[in-house]
């Protein structure tokens, strides 16, 4: 059943018994291994800071940088970002992205994405090609303070239309954000961090084509196989299940 | 005999007088040949002894009028009890009423209720009590099913009749179920389909009533309750009428 | 129980998560109003109100009356979700003729703008819009699922600004309607239609029929959810309608809604 060569392109590196990066790749890969997982797009950190200092930003982006340096062949990575400290995060962009070893950028709940600060770092990552994974959530009950919602990601893509935005969790409440992003071309949006609901992947596919939809677990909080289980288990054709498995998140970051 | 156990005495067309015949029109036009008859227009919750007297000759007069077509029930406070007793006698025991309504201005298993069961007992007047189990909430001292079967358990020499199955007939039903000297009338709510079906499942035909609470509801919509029902037509016929016969003495 | 020929304007298939109502497919509705020789019903999919994508429902129920010439589908829309109009153009293309809205069911008011919105793009598809004020008796609802009924305030400037739409109340009572006739003044817009499954009291359609005009009545039963005893029994016995006013309300009038409809705009 397991197809090897997928790339799941959203991680974060929070091993069960924490310890340092060769720690946590040596807990990750054999499960890795196991589900056919070629490569992983890594971001955060052990600890998931809702609001990071410089510090906390550099010790996560550190972190990652080191699982990279390891298994060049395993992980990529995501700058994490702060963008209420706009200076430092366009610092962070020259030394994590445009000098490598990271290929793009993740935002998570800092600061919502309607920011116009957003919009300069979405500028630098255009030129740069990096994409952005954005967490979306639509929450019951209401967001967290900072945390964007795909409405409020289509907004930001309608104004960066050189970036390829990823819909992390593509909203949560996947019913919703699938026709929020609808009609902004340059947003794709990933199949983790929520429960193995089944239909999914195919309304994701039959409203978006399956070029817009890419495999992510959410991992290690997620289990890569309940989250696979969205694309193995969905009623699509093989070729939309390569799309989504390995060959769009290799478009994007033109391997 | 169509047999409508649940009618009030209310509407602004016209005085009481005229409103007690045009309620006939509409009765006969559905086939409704007696009605059970009770308060009057005060609609007050809690109804001092003047105002339920001044209601209960209203009904009085409905019966004088048409004697072969309305049937009394005698509306009491039993905050008042005395005057509460004394009523029954005067409309009862001395009168043409039959039967006891309560409505909402006590919850029905307060002491005070148990005098006024016993002297229907001796009478052998069934009574009608008003309930409803509202998840917006109930009146202050408005009385769910619950009240009327710690009532009835005391009292099993009494016949109890359930007003609007408790609304929420789902749980009315099951609330009253093992009392079989309370019988359930279908008034008042939608009309829902299952309602009755569910009534005769759980507690038999011979405990399920017909009922409107006309003019505020129409005849026509609450005996769809009972003309639609998936029961059989013997079942129908207890419940259009036969066991209200029973229960009055007819 | 009639002669007439009678167009049920609100019945309903599928499942109504409160109640196992039975009588809920297509066959089994249509031989329950066969036993009010009720042989024509536009239905609802009950499951489309609790939905979250009520999108949805439409191709459902369309997959579900396929084949039931007597079943006129009435789709379902949430216009406070993105991409609501994707959803009416769908029913469109399935070939339905109108489309209802649950606005307290899904968060929203008859006076938000998105109504008019909703109205102008329903006209231009040529479709009517129903909206449904109340789905069961507020008093007995889930404890955990409370829903109070739809406020028809801002109802008639909708009507009038969008005046070739045509509008259906269903499950309307009558203290909401009589409001609306008062606050008309004896002139309720002519798009605007009431479906009388929820009219009460004693003699109350016909009372109703004269404060709003036998012409905007719809013969409705709300059934499976409730008896369709009850609406037949208070129009056909209760009242004391005439022969024109029985053909008006039990086919008449929706005939001629149906027949008003037409894309860029119906004209009722």
């Amino acid at each position: 059943m397991i197809e090897p060569g997928a790339i799941d392109c959203h991680i974060h590196p929070t091993a069960a018994q924490g310890g340092p990066p060769a720690a946590c790749a040596d807990e990750l890969l054999p499960f890795a291994d196991r589900m056919g997982i070629a490569l992983m797009g890594t971001s955060l950190g052990p600890t998931f800071w809702r609001r990071p200092t410089r510090e906390q930003i550099t010790a996560d982006n550190d972190f990652n940088a080191e699982l990279i340096a390891r298994h060049p062949d395993r992980f990529f990575g995501y700058a994490n970002l702060n963008p209420n400290d706009l200076r430092f995060s366009l610092d962070e962009i020259e030394r994590r992205v445009a000098d490598g070893p990271f290929v793009g950028l993740k935002l998570w709940v800092a600061m919502c994405c309607d920011h116009p600060n957003v919009d300069a770092i979405c500028e630098r990552a255009a030129e740069l090609g990096a994409p952005i994974l954005q967490h979306t959530f639509f929450r019951a009950g209401g967001n967290l303070p900072g945390e964007s919602s795909p409405d409020d990601l289509a907004a930001l893509a309608a104004r960066q239309r050189e970036v390829t935005f990823i819909a992390a969790h593509a909203g949560l409440n996947w019913e919703r954000g699938i026709r929020a992003v609808l009609g902004q071309p340059n947003i794709l949006v990933d199949t983790c961090g929520f429960d193995p609901e089944l239909g999914y992947t195919e309304m994701a596919v039959a409203w978006l084509g399956a070029e817009r939809v890419v495999y992510g677990s959410d991992a290690t909080g997620r289990s890569f196989a309940s989250q696979l289980a969205k694309v193995y288990g969905a009623d699509i054709d093989d070729d939309a299940k390569a799309l989504i498995l390995h060959g769009n998140m290799r478009r994007v970051l033109d391997l | 005999m169509v047999i409508d156990c649940h009618v009030h005495v209310q509407g602004n067309r016209g005085t009481p007088d005229d409103r007690m015949g045009y309620l006939l029109d509409y009765a006969d036009r559905v086939g409704i040949d007696r009605l059970c008859l009770s308060l009057g227009t005060s609609r007050d919750y809690s109804p001092d002894p003047e105002t339920f007297r001044r209601d209960n000759d209203m009904v009085w007069r409905a019966v004088e009028m048409y004697p072969e077509r309305y049937i009394g029930f005698c509306y009491l406070n039993p905050g008042y009890l005395q005057e509460s007793l004394e009523e029954i006698d005067r409309c009862i025991a001395d009168g043409p009423f039959v039967g006891i309504k309560l409505w909402v201005a006590m919850l029905c298993d307060q002491p005070n209720l148990d005098p006024i069961c016993e002297r229907a007992a001796e009478l052998g007047a069934p009574i009608l009590q008003h309930t409803w189990l509202k998840i917006t909430g109930n009146l202050q001292y408005e009385s769910t099913p619950h009240n009327v079967a710690n009532l009835a358990r005391r009292h099993p020499d009494v016949n109890f009749i359930l007003g609007h199955s408790g609304g929420n007939w789902e749980m009315g039903y099951r609330i009253v179920q093992d009392l079989p000297n309370v019988c359930a009338e279908v008034s008042g709510g939608d009309p829902e389909l299952g309602q009755t079906e569910m009534g005769v499942a759980m507690l038999g035909a011979e405990r399920i009533v017909y009922g409107s609470d006309a003019p505020g509801r129409s005849f026509a919509s609450q005996l769809a309750k009972v003309r639609g029902a998936d029961i059989t037509d013997d079942q129908r016929a207890m419940i259009l009428g036969g066991n209200m016969r029973r229960l009055l003495g007819l | 129980m009639t002669d007439t020929a009678i167009i049920d304007c609100n019945a309903n298939l599928g499942n109504w998560p409160f109640r196992r109502t039975g009588y809920n497919t297509p066959d089994a509705l249509l031989e329950r109003l066969a036993r009010v020789d009720i042989d024509r019903a536009w239905v609802t999919l009950l499951d489309a109100v609790m939905l979250k994508n009520v999108g949805a429902a439409n191709p459902w129920l369309a997959e579900m009356v396929a084949g039931y010439e007597q079943l006129m589908p009435v789709g379902s829309v949430n216009p406070t979700w993105p991409a609501w109009e994707r959803d009416l153009a769908e029913c469109v293309d399935l070939g339905f003729r109108g489309v209802r809205v649950n606005p307290n069911y899904h968060g929203w008011t008859l006076a938000d703008p998105i109504f008019g919105e909703l109205l102008a793009a329903a006209g231009e598809a040529g479709m009517f819009v129903e909206v449904a004020l109340h789905m069961t008796d507020e008093r007995h609802h889930h404890p955990l699922v409370m829903v109070p009924p739809v406020a028809v305030d801002g109802l008639l400037d909708a009507c009038a600004a969008h005046p070739n739409v045509a509008i259906v109340l269903a499950n309307v009572k009558n203290a909401p309607a009589s409001q609306l006739a008062r606050d008309a003044d004896g002139e309720l817009p002519g798009n605007l239609y009431f479906e009388l499954s929820h009219f009460e009291s004693v003699g109350g359609v016909q009372a109703l029929a004269g404060e709003l005009g036998v012409e905007r009545i719809l013969f409705g039963t709300h059934a499976p959810y409730y008896y369709p005893e009850s609406s037949v029994l208070k129009v056909f016995e209760e009242c004391d309608f005439s022969e024109p006013e029985l053909a008006a309300i039990t086919h008449q009038n929706a005939e001629r809604l149906l027949a008003s409809l037409q894309a860029g705009g119906s004209q009722p």
